[in-house]
């Protein structure tokens, strides 16, 4: 018998006239189940069902039927099914109960009684699981975000649960953390644990799923083949992207997996000659609270140029989009700017949205800056027009994601700083951003932006510069950057070191050589 | 468990300060509370709370000097049709009002190590087990304190670049609304996550944390030392108690309860600079 069974069920958040999961039909068993789809399409909904926070946290009305581990759950308790299925939330922050490693792995044996005698087993074993063992007596405030992330699953597993359940957990995290957490996963699963993962950027576990569920618009399709599932995904990854346009077969879920690609080195885009200075930093050493975490920064990026920060977590990257955005000061050096409108975008940016209409918010930022643009401009851009005279928190995850952006980046500022913009976003949330970026690059903003999203970066990016271990380095432009076995290589770049980082950038040269030349394999 | 020892060390503090009307054993264990606090966090971190200390105490000392009027010493007089303020102004009101004074002053230092040196949690769990399922809950909540803080800032920061600036009650609208809303949200997400561990299922069991170390071990014996050489000598009448009015007089210094004070100054060897490292 499956491990979960949800037969033909419906289900309506209280007050909600259109279901959020409608005629669901699912078996999960042993292994990696991996779930996709585009943001509000019910990912999360469904993966509350499992251990019964829908409907019995959120209320609502539920028809049909979900068995988890032989319980009925519309009529168990969370709090019993918690004991059979573990659940890891996407914020690190907000789910961490105590002050201590050990403390926090042991509040769920703890909460269903499990005798004391156990307890400090039940805490080695979980988080020897996760690869944390030493980190036992630490504070968990002193741990990083990967680390905190690995201490959820580890607390998620104490209770030896037969289901462990992930909300998009790597996507508040850096490149290495959400490597290793991935890797555990997968891990966990070839184990012969059945682990459930949504998540939107799938390039890590797509190739180690055993099935795919698409949620799309509260409607579920189940996918046993992953490789049939990459075709059916909204936004999938770039590799499958590319196996897709050139009409692979088998599709390649890997740059492994891909047929060799001989594409002529060199030529690709002309660089494009930099405007004048937009922003330039100084042998500038800064820091919060008098502490420098980057010292001898010297960079500086021109009018309608793309710079992209990456690195680690805790490096320095939002320290520097800080300092540009002259809400920190340096400890030494000097900061310049062009004269104009500083435009930041946060990380979470909806956060901010606080006024009654999506037009106000727009209103708000460009009355301030005096520019005359109507705030229509940047709506239409962003596909925001029919739902201007909206109350922003009463709209989807992605049009609220696209109403930040058109809340912040409005108009034409001279400097535009982004935080890690593609936190969370989907497929469609991502082409808007690009789409603005373009925009505001041809009105001759100069763009910098932090990121983990290696892809994001070759796509809009100039520059790439690694931010990180007390020094900020230029990598060059993206075709050199995110290259062959670069630390942030794309999947194309790693498909043809030294050519084409993107997609669209294979397809162009794909286009451009001689047939002779494509068959060359 | 460290938090054990420093709620017994704030306890002998308070225990003892408050069993007395003797500004010089009052004195004494101020001194040694702001021994231990300089000690533990260094003087950066300490020195707003010294301040804070002494501004408590010396505008304890003015109130008690305008308000009181008793006394034999008047300094200087106000004429008495004065509303509030008029009459004499004694020196035993002003000596009275500081010892006053440093009483809430020490009762500040002597509590203050328990948000210093420890986390919501490890205060919450040196509770006894009776109260483990309420601590649980409250110490979950109070890990939500930091990022209020933090998110108040960084919306502040963020609507500042989007051209906002306090100016007026209804200003401050773009960003109490974003930090109320997220903090709402954040709230619901931890409670959330509570659930799904088991949270409230009913009776619950404890990993029990690592003993008391040496250390832990010589500051609760310390204070509980201190606590009790005080309390014995002061039903001895060793301690002498003191009253200024009607004329002052200086407060009498016996050797025992003088010892027992200065006990509480222990911990600032075991808790120097734990801050630094934690």
């Amino acid at each position: 018998m499956a491990l979960a069974r949800v037969d033909r069920l419906t289900y309506w958040y209280p007050g909600a006239d259109r279901p959020a999961l409608a005629g669901v039909e699912l078996e999960i068993e042993a292994g990696l189940t991996v779930v996709a789809g585009p943001s509000g399409g019910g990912k999360s909904t469904l993966l509350r069902l499992f251990n019964g926070l829908v409907p019995h946290f959120h209320g609502g009305r539920l028809a049909g039927r979900a068995v988890v581990a032989g319980l009925d759950v519309a009529s168990t308790p969370t709090r019993r099914l918690a004991r059979e299925v573990g659940f890891v939330f996407q914020d690190p922050e907000l789910q961490t109960v105590r002050g201590l490693v050990a403390q926090e792995v042991a509040f769920g044996p703890e909460n269903l009684a499990v005798p004391e005698r156990d307890l400090p087993g039940r805490v080695d074993e979980a988080l020897e699981a996760v690869g944390m063992g030493a980190l036992r007596e630490r504070r968990v405030r002193t741990l990083s975000g990967g680390e905190r992330q690995r201490l959820a699953l580890a607390a998620a597993l104490a209770v030896r649960p037969r289901l462990v359940v992930l909300d998009e957990p790597t996507s508040q995290l850096d490149r290495d953390g959400s490597r290793r957490l991935v890797a555990i996963c997968r891990d966990l699963a070839r184990g012969g644990r059945a682990v459930v993962v949504a998540e939107h950027r799938l390039e890590s576990l797509l190739p180690a799923a055993r099935r795919v569920v698409l949620v799309e618009g509260g409607r579920v399709t189940v996918h046993h083949d992953p490789r049939a599932a990459a075709a059916g995904l909204p936004s999938p990854p770039a590799i499958v992207r590319l196996g897709l346009q050139l009409g692979w077969s088998p599709l390649p879920l890997t740059p492994e997996e891909a047929p060799p690609l001989r594409l002529r080195a060199g030529g690709g885009e002309p660089s494009r000659s930099p405007g004048p200075e937009g922003w330039a930093l100084r042998e500038v050493s800064v820091g919060p609270a008098g502490r420098a975490v980057l010292e001898g920064v010297d960079l500086a990026g021109g009018a309608g140029e793309v710079v992209v920060l990456m690195g680690p977590n805790g490096g320095g990257k939002s320290t520097l989009l800080r300092l540009l955005a002259g809400a920190l000061r340096p400890l030494a050096g000097r900061v310049e700017r062009r004269p104009g409108r500083v435009a930041y975008l946060p990380q979470n940016p909806t956060v901010l949205l606080h006024r009654p209409t999506v037009r106000d918010e727009v209103r708000f930022t460009l009355e301030r800056a005096g520019d005359p643009e109507p705030p229509e401009v940047i709506l239409e851009r962003l596909g925001l027009l029919e739902v201007a005279g909206s109350y922003p928190r009463d709209l989807s995850t992605g049009q609220r994601q696209r109403a930040a952006l058109a809340a912040v980046l409005p108009g034409s500022p001279a400097l535009a700083l982004l935080d890690e913009p593609t936190r969370g976003m989907d497929g469609e949330a991502r082409a808007a951003l690009r789409a603005l970026l373009a925009e505001l690059r041809g009105r001759g903003t100069a763009i910098v932006l932090a990121t983990h999203d290696a892809d994001l970066a070759a796509e809009v990016g100039d520059r790439v510069v690694r931010v990180g271990e007390g020094v900020a380095r230029d990598l060059g432009p993206p075709a050199l950057a995110l290259s062959g076995d670069a630390e942030f290589a794309t999947q194309i770049g790693q498909l043809c070191p030294g050519g084409p980082v993107t997609v669209e950038g294979v397809l162009q040269r794909w286009a451009a050589a001689a047939p002779a030349e494509r068959a060359g394999g | 468990m460290r938090a054990r020892a420093v709620l017994a060390w704030s306890a002998a503090c308070l225990v003892i300060v408050l069993s007395t009307t003797n500004p010089a054993y009052r004195g004494l264990v101020l001194a040694a509370a702001v021994a231990v606090v300089v000690a533990g966090v260094g003087l950066t971190r300490a020195r707003p709370l010294l301040v804070a200390a002494a501004t408590l105490a010396a505008s304890t000392a003015v109130l008690n000097l305008v308000s009181a009027h008793v006394g034999a010493d008047v300094l200087v007089a106000l004429p008495a049709w004065l509303p509030a303020i008029g009459g004499p102004y004694t020196a035993e009101a002003l000596v009275y009002g500081l010892s006053a004074g440093i009483t809430l002053a020490t009762a500040l230092l002597a509590v203050a190590p328990i948000s210093l040196l420890l986390e919501p949690s490890e205060v919450v769990d040196a509770l006894p087990g009776a109260l483990a399922r309420t601590g649980a809950a409250v110490a979950a909540a109070l890990n939500l304190v930091p990022s209020l803080a933090a998110s108040f800032t960084a919306v502040v920061e963020a609507q500042r670049l989007r051209g906002w600036r306090p100016r007026g009650p209804a200003a401050w609208a773009a960003v109490v609304v974003p930090v109320v809303l997220s903090a709402i949200e954040d709230s619901i997400q931890l409670a959330e996550a509570m659930e799904a561990r088991a949270f409230g299922s009913g009776p619950r069991t404890r990993l029990r944390g690592p003993g008391l170390g040496w250390e832990d071990r010589l500051v609760v014996g310390a204070a509980a030392a201190a606590v009790a050489l005080f309390l014995a000598a002061r039903a001895l009448g060793e301690v002498a108690e003191w009253d200024p009015y009607p004329f002052l007089s200086p407060p009498s210094l016996a050797p025992v309860p003088a010892v027992a004070c200065l006990a509480l100054a222990l911990p600032s060897w075991p808790w120097r600079s734990r801050a630094s490292t934690a």
